[in-house]
């Protein structure tokens, strides 16, 4: 070992023992000014301000969430949560600043800007956001249901604080934004225990309607899936130009609607073949003028 | 009395269980190692009309998906004991009838049961004893949907409550009505919550707790009181599945999400 070195070597170890690592850096260089003993225990303040804070607002989030989940629907749950997390991430970022002694006026002047700026570009996500709310107070659907929102039908699969998700019938996820639900219009399909299957039936002239309602009727008390009650509905709508326009309306509960719509249409046409009912097709009564050509023929030839 | 222990018909074809007008197949036939327990209801709505009960009884195969499959391992028996529907019942009687303010009427009402096949005190299927319709009890938009029943509504000494004792279909409910409103209120149709009942049994009778429907201004509440008059030596068949309170807690709880739309 040279002279030099352990000079160099003397010099640390004294360093070491009267400043810690720190006096190692050079004072007067860059990496010397940033890493002041200050500046440690300012970024120790940092650290545990975000380490505090995210668990706090963990705790918070977690508690928001297994209450909300038992008392409110999936959507509401949903919503809460993700406000209470956006919150706590602010609350944590704030904390976070301040400890690090960050001058919050001027970030907040920049953040105003910022602000400005992210409001023109996030304009539909808020939208979508806001919206979310609204949709939560009418309660006009939650997940399970089957809605139909712009000619898209499905199961409700997820809702989410900017979109709903549906399942379709056919199995594709099809996504909706919150804005788009308030602005159309939203049929829940599934709300009601009951839904009324309407059934419209066109009947050859020649039928007897007596002998047609007492059938309807009849096959519908003896269908397992049609509702004692409410009553089906009969009702002759109009003389129609291929027949008898009729509205035949048989409730059925919401879990049987498949199969009680299959049951009664194919009730209705075993019926109404044992019956001789005939449906009414697509008719045109022609009246033929060929009684009276024969007789301007039979002029025509005595005149000649 | 078919609520009992029956033997699994391993070597004699089919178990026939006849119950007013509802007959109930068991049948069974091996799968691997264990046996396959194979069960169906038919009824005498659906048998040709004028065809004689025993003759008419032709069954499907026993791959043919009418029947109820039960994996019943080795077990040597299976029990049949009564029970009410999983839905409510609503039982429209067969002539309705205006309870006047503040009267308060005693009577009979007899419902459809239905028979729980057990294995090895496990529910291998439950089997509706009259052909199961269903009905809205209450408006389109917030009523229940219950099984259809009909009845008529019996004091205890007419000929005909003795004669419905006798169906092992049916089951008794002692019935309390009293109208605590101010208007006489239409007794039309009333709505039986199984859930919370019991079956009791003497011989070939059942009987459930007394019922008491409390018919007020804001509509009428079904609800237990006490076991009624129970014949001696009654014993207890079937057990309720929800509790009185928890049916309450449950009822509550609905109530305050219908108020506070949360």
């Amino acid at each position: 070992m040279d002279e030099a070195n352990v000079i160099a070597e003397g010099s640390a170890n004294e360093a070491a023992s009267n400043g810690g690592l720190l006096a190692l850096l050079p004072q007067d260089g860059i990496l010397g000014r940033l890493f002041t003993m200050d500046a440690a225990l300012t970024a120790i303040r940092v650290i545990v301000a975000i380490v505090l804070g995210a668990v706090v607002v963990g705790v918070i989030v977690t508690l928001i969430r297994r209450v909300t989940a038992k008392r409110m629907d999936a959507r509401t749950s949903g919503l809460i949560v993700k406000v209470s997390q956006y919150l706590g991430l602010a609350l944590i970022a704030v904390n976070a600043l301040d400890a690090a002694k960050v001058n919050l006026s001027g970030l907040l002047g920049a953040a105003g800007i910022a602000g400005i700026a992210l409001g023109f570009a996030a304009q539909t996500s808020v939208s979508n956001f806001i919206s979310g709310f609204f949709l939560v107070s009418e309660k006009t659907f939650s997940v399970g249901d089957v809605i139909t929102i712009e000619g898209s039908t499905g199961v409700v699969y997820s809702v989410d604080a900017l979109s709903i998700k549906l399942r379709s019938f056919d199995n594709q996820l099809i996504r909706i934004p919150n804005e788009t639900l308030i602005k159309t219009r939203v049929t829940n399909i599934t709300r009601f225990p009951a839904r009324r299957l309407n059934i419209n039936l066109v009947v050859t002239y020649d039928t007897d309607l007596d002998r047609l309602r007492a059938a309807l009727m009849e096959l519908a008390s003896a269908n397992q899936f049609v509702l004692r009650k409410p009553e089906p509905l009969y009702m002759v709508q109009r003389f129609g130009d291929n027949g008898v326009e009729l509205l035949f309306g048989v409730w059925l509960a919401k879990e049987d609607w498949v199969n009680g719509n299959n049951s009664v249409l194919a009730d209705i046409k075993r019926r109404f073949e044992a019956e001789g009912i005939e449906f009414a097709l697509p008719a045109r009564t022609v009246h033929s003028k060929a009684a009276t050509a024969p007789r301007a023929k039979q002029r025509a030839a005595a005149k000649s | 009395m078919i609520w009992r222990s029956w033997p699994v018909p391993r070597n004699e074809g089919t178990a026939v269980h006849r119950t007013g007008g509802a007959t109930l197949c068991v049948s069974i036939e091996q799968a691997g190692d264990g046996d396959v327990l194979a069960a169906l209801v038919r009824y005498a709505e659906d048998d040709a009309p004028g065809a004689r009960r025993a003759a008419q009884l032709v069954l499907p195969p026993l791959d043919d998906p009418a029947w109820s499959r039960y994996y019943s391992g080795k077990a040597d028996h299976y029990e049949l004991e009564p029970g009410y529907p999983d839905i409510p019942v609503c039982v429209r009687l067969h002539e309705p009838f205006r309870l006047p303010p503040g009267a308060d009427l005693r009577g009979w009402i007899f419902s459809h049961l239905e028979a729980k096949l057990k294995v090895s005190h496990a529910i291998a299927g439950t089997f509706p004893l009259k052909k199961p319709f269903k009905t809205l009890y209450g408006s389109p938009d917030a009523g229940v949907i219950c099984r259809f029943d009909e009845a008529d509504f019996l004091a205890s000494d007419e000929p005909a409550t003795a004669a419905l004792h006798e169906d092992p279909s049916l089951v008794a409910h002692p019935v309390r009505l009293r109208n605590s409103s101010s208007d006489p209120v239409l007794v039309e149709e009333l709505c039986i919550y199984g859930e919370q009942l019991s079956v009791f049994g003497v011989g070939r009778h059942m009987q459930s707790e007394r019922l008491l429907f409390v018919f007020n201004s804001s509509g009428v509440r079904m609800s237990l009181e006490g076991q009624g008059a129970l014949p001696p030596g009654a014993k207890l068949l079937s057990r309720p599945t929800v509790s009185g309170e928890e049916r309450f807690i449950e009822r509550s709880f609905e109530l305050f999400k219908a108020i506070t739309r949360l």
